[in-house]
């Protein structure tokens, strides 16, 4: 009874599983066919990506879709993402574009294709003042925590002796309550995101103890896509060389970009 | 930087629970359309249907309604539809309502005494006759309540598809919490707001039990 | 799966012997939270339920109103509030604890009018028997209430078991690190989301099954002898 349940259960997934298959066509052809390019942004990743008290997002990674959407002459729509469902919302073909705060690494290199950075991103341990934290090694013992899937969390998880407990929570507004709620005692996140809470004046603040590294963002689009990586990594050298991308980060970070980028 | 006003806070919450309720409709009613179907199927006096429908209830009540929605809203779009978040949101929802409706319901249907089968047999009725015009009409009066109760477990099954980034009721709380460091406040209101649109459903639901299954009470 | 066509998406599962180890304890988590919950819960369950139907009647107002809040909001509301909103009234409680207490105060609150409408079925002359045979209340409800009661409703206490393990799932939303944890801490890692939510959910269809039948040979341990009624 159990068993031919389970087994007709199996095959309901399967069939499911079964209605998988992708369309294929080339991405950038699609897009300027269209007159519209999707990309996904975060909202809740200031400066990055947030949300007004319209409920619609801003920052520096919707700044940046916009004008990859005006150098390509189409319409842009802005799709907000968490770091859960960014991926996802790229391979099912979604959206064209993940402009999203993404950090690479080899595992992921597998599974799609990162275009030059775009923005800066040093990423550190914050605490309150009185915690005494002053590299990697003084966090054994400590609760850190990171958003999962996060470029900090990436890193951190490299550096953290055994004995740091890394909390990982799905998106940053987790990350964010439970910092303030006292959930964990540290957090691994962006030196911008950071400033943007203590901007808000917060009942705990987020005291910078050290920094982690500087690892860029990078757009992230569909593997076998070599067009558009083209267009996107040309419109990107075109701003940085005309200011364009130094503007945004003024407006967003307050400094110039580095010039390493 | 950006300032919420208490106002704001519940103005915005107010707005995100419009999607609450259109999604839990939309979960409802197409949940109790595709749960009629399951249920015919799983019925059904032929062992291929009846198997399928009960392969299908086994997925979606065996499995949690999270995962269904990760799976199903990236699985989905695959097929080459493009499908906007709230409907495929809305498919999942509708999936998984149907699967526990058409459960309730076969208990409704069992209920009927097998006396109603053979009579309206001996009649010369075939399947869906019978249900049509004799088992349907009286296991309704008994499925009406236990299905309007499960309509609170719709709504707030809806709260789920905040974690896939729709915004609703929930993803609004949790957006609006990191803007006004007030999780307290933020949730407490959410959790209200949830209450103010279940508990009517839940007292529905209780005083139908009274008023039609009250004459079955004395067997 | 058609394969061999031009599929712009291969699936892929070599991940799964990687992450073999953080499945596992995701599969464990699962399981010991459901075991707290379980227990506790249905102990909660029990003591709500004898208040409604022959406790204490101040109790019984409180006791209403802890049902229907749990009942009518969703339970990851719950957990928010118990795990970000209460720090700022004093009271702070880790991932794994505020997911325990989560559970064991939703399954309370629905295994209260499970148990409820059990004991409300028990003929009144049962009652009336125990207490000419000089028991107490309190062992008139134990020996001669529950029991029978229990059996009627065990069906639907283990579907509401069941389904409290299931929606355990959202205890990853505030970093407890359960089946849907992994899965989610996995996919953010390789980004296989896919296979890897695939996985996941056979893996919770499988510990749903067994469960049940976990439940269904329980009760049968538990209530069987003597067929009451």
């Amino acid at each position: 009874m159990y068993n031919r349940r389970l087994a007709g259960a199996l095959v309901a997934a399967l069939a499911f599983c079964g209605l998988v298959s992708p369309a294929s066509a080339e991405a950038l052809d699609t897009i300027l066919g269209a007159g519209t390019i999707k990309i996904a942004v975060p909202q809740d990743f200031p400066p990055f990506g947030t949300v007004g008290p319209d409920l619609q997002p801003r920052g520096y990674d919707i700044d940046v879709a916009r004008l990859i959407g005006d150098k390509l002459g189409v319409k842009v729509e802005i799709v907000p993402v968490t770091s859960a469902n960014r991926i996802p919302y790229l391979q099912t073909n979604r959206v064209d574009l993940v402009i999203s705060s993404l950090g690479r690494n080899a595992e992921r290199e597998k599974v799609i294709d990162f275009s030059e950075a775009y923005a800066p991103f040093f990423n550190g341990v914050f605490g309150p003042a009185d915690a005494a934290v002053n590299g990697p090694d003084d966090l054994a013992g400590k609760t850190v925590g990171v958003t999962r899937g996060a470029v900090e969390d990436l890193e951190l998880t490299k550096i953290a002796p055994a004995s740091a407990t890394i909390r990982r929570y799905e998106d940053n507004n987790g990350t964010i309550s439970a910092f303030l709620s006292g959930q964990v005692e540290l957090v691994a996140t962006g030196n911008v995101v950071a400033a943007a809470i203590l901007e808000r004046n917060p009942p705990k603040r987020p005291e910078s103890k050290f920094l982690i590294k500087n690892s860029p963002c990078y757009v992230g689009l569909n593997k076998n896509e070599p067009k558009l990586l083209a267009r996107v990594n040309a419109i990107l050298a075109e701003a940085k060389s005309s200011g364009a991308l130094n503007a945004i980060a003024k407006k967003w970070l307050g400094a110039d970009l580095p010039k390493d980028l | 930087m950006i300032e919420f006003s208490t106002w704001d806070i519940l103005r915005n919450l107010l707005l995100a629970a419009r999607w609450t309720v259109l999604l839990s409709a939309v979960a409802f009613l197409g949940g109790g359309l595709a749960g009629l179907l399951v249920l015919v199927m799983r019925t059904a006096r032929r062992p291929l249907p009846r198997r399928f429908a009960l392969g299908f209830i086994e997925l979606f009540q065996g499995t949690p309604l999270l995962m269904q929605l990760f799976l199903a809203f990236f699985a989905l779009s695959l097929v080459g539809i493009n499908m906007p978040p709230w409907l495929a949101a809305g498919l999942a929802l509708v999936l998984w309502t149907a699967a526990f409706l058409a459960e309730i319901w076969r208990g409704c249907v069992e209920a009927i005494p097998r006396g109603q089968w053979e009579a309206s047999a001996s009649l010369g009725m075939g399947y869906l006759e019978q249900m049509r015009h004799v088992i349907l009409p009286q296991a309704l009066r008994i499925a009406v309540p236990p299905t309007v109760g499960f309509s609170v477990q719709v709504v707030k099954g809806t709260a789920l598809t905040s974690i896939i980034g729709f915004v609703e009721l929930s993803k609004a709380g949790t957006m609006i919490t990191n803007a006004t460091f007030q999780p307290f406040t933020v949730y407490a209101l959410v959790a209200l707001l949830y209450f103010v649109l279940c508990w009517p459903l839940s007292v529905a639901s209780r005083f139908l039990e009274r008023r039609l299954n009250a004459p079955h009470r004395h067997h | 799966m058609p394969g061999g066509m031009a599929m712009a998406y291969v699936f892929e599962f070599t991940w799964i012997l990687q992450y073999a180890p953080v499945l596992l304890k995701g599969i464990a988590v699962t399981i010991a939270l459901t075991a707290v919950g379980a227990g506790a819960g249905l102990a909660l369950a029990t003591l709500c339920a004898w208040i409604r139907t022959q406790g204490p009647r101040w109790l019984r107002v409180p006791v209403v109103a802890y049902v229907e809040l749990i009942r009518n909001t969703p339970f990851l509301i719950q957990l928010f509030f118990i795990f970000f909103g209460l720090p700022s009234a004093g009271l702070r409680l880790g991932e794994m604890q505020a997911a325990m207490l989560a559970m064991v105060v939703n399954l309370g609150a629905y295994g209260a009018e499970i148990i409820r409408a059990g004991i409300e079925a028990t003929p009144r002359g049962q009652v009336e028997a125990g207490l000419s045979l000089a028991m107490s209340r309190l062992q008139v409800f134990r020996h001669v209430v529950l029991g029978p009661a229990m059996r009627r409703i065990w069906p639907a206490l283990s579907s509401q078991v069941v389904i409290v393990m299931l929606g355990s799932s959202v205890v990853s939303q505030i970093a407890a690190e359960d089946l849907t944890f992994a899965a989610n801490f996995i996919q953010s890692r390789n980004f296989r989301s896919f296979e890897v939510y695939f996985v996941v959910i056979l893996l919770y269809l499988a510990l749903a099954v067994i469960l049940r039948q976990a439940l269904r040979l329980a009760g049968e341990r538990l209530f069987s002898r003597g067929r009451a009624q």
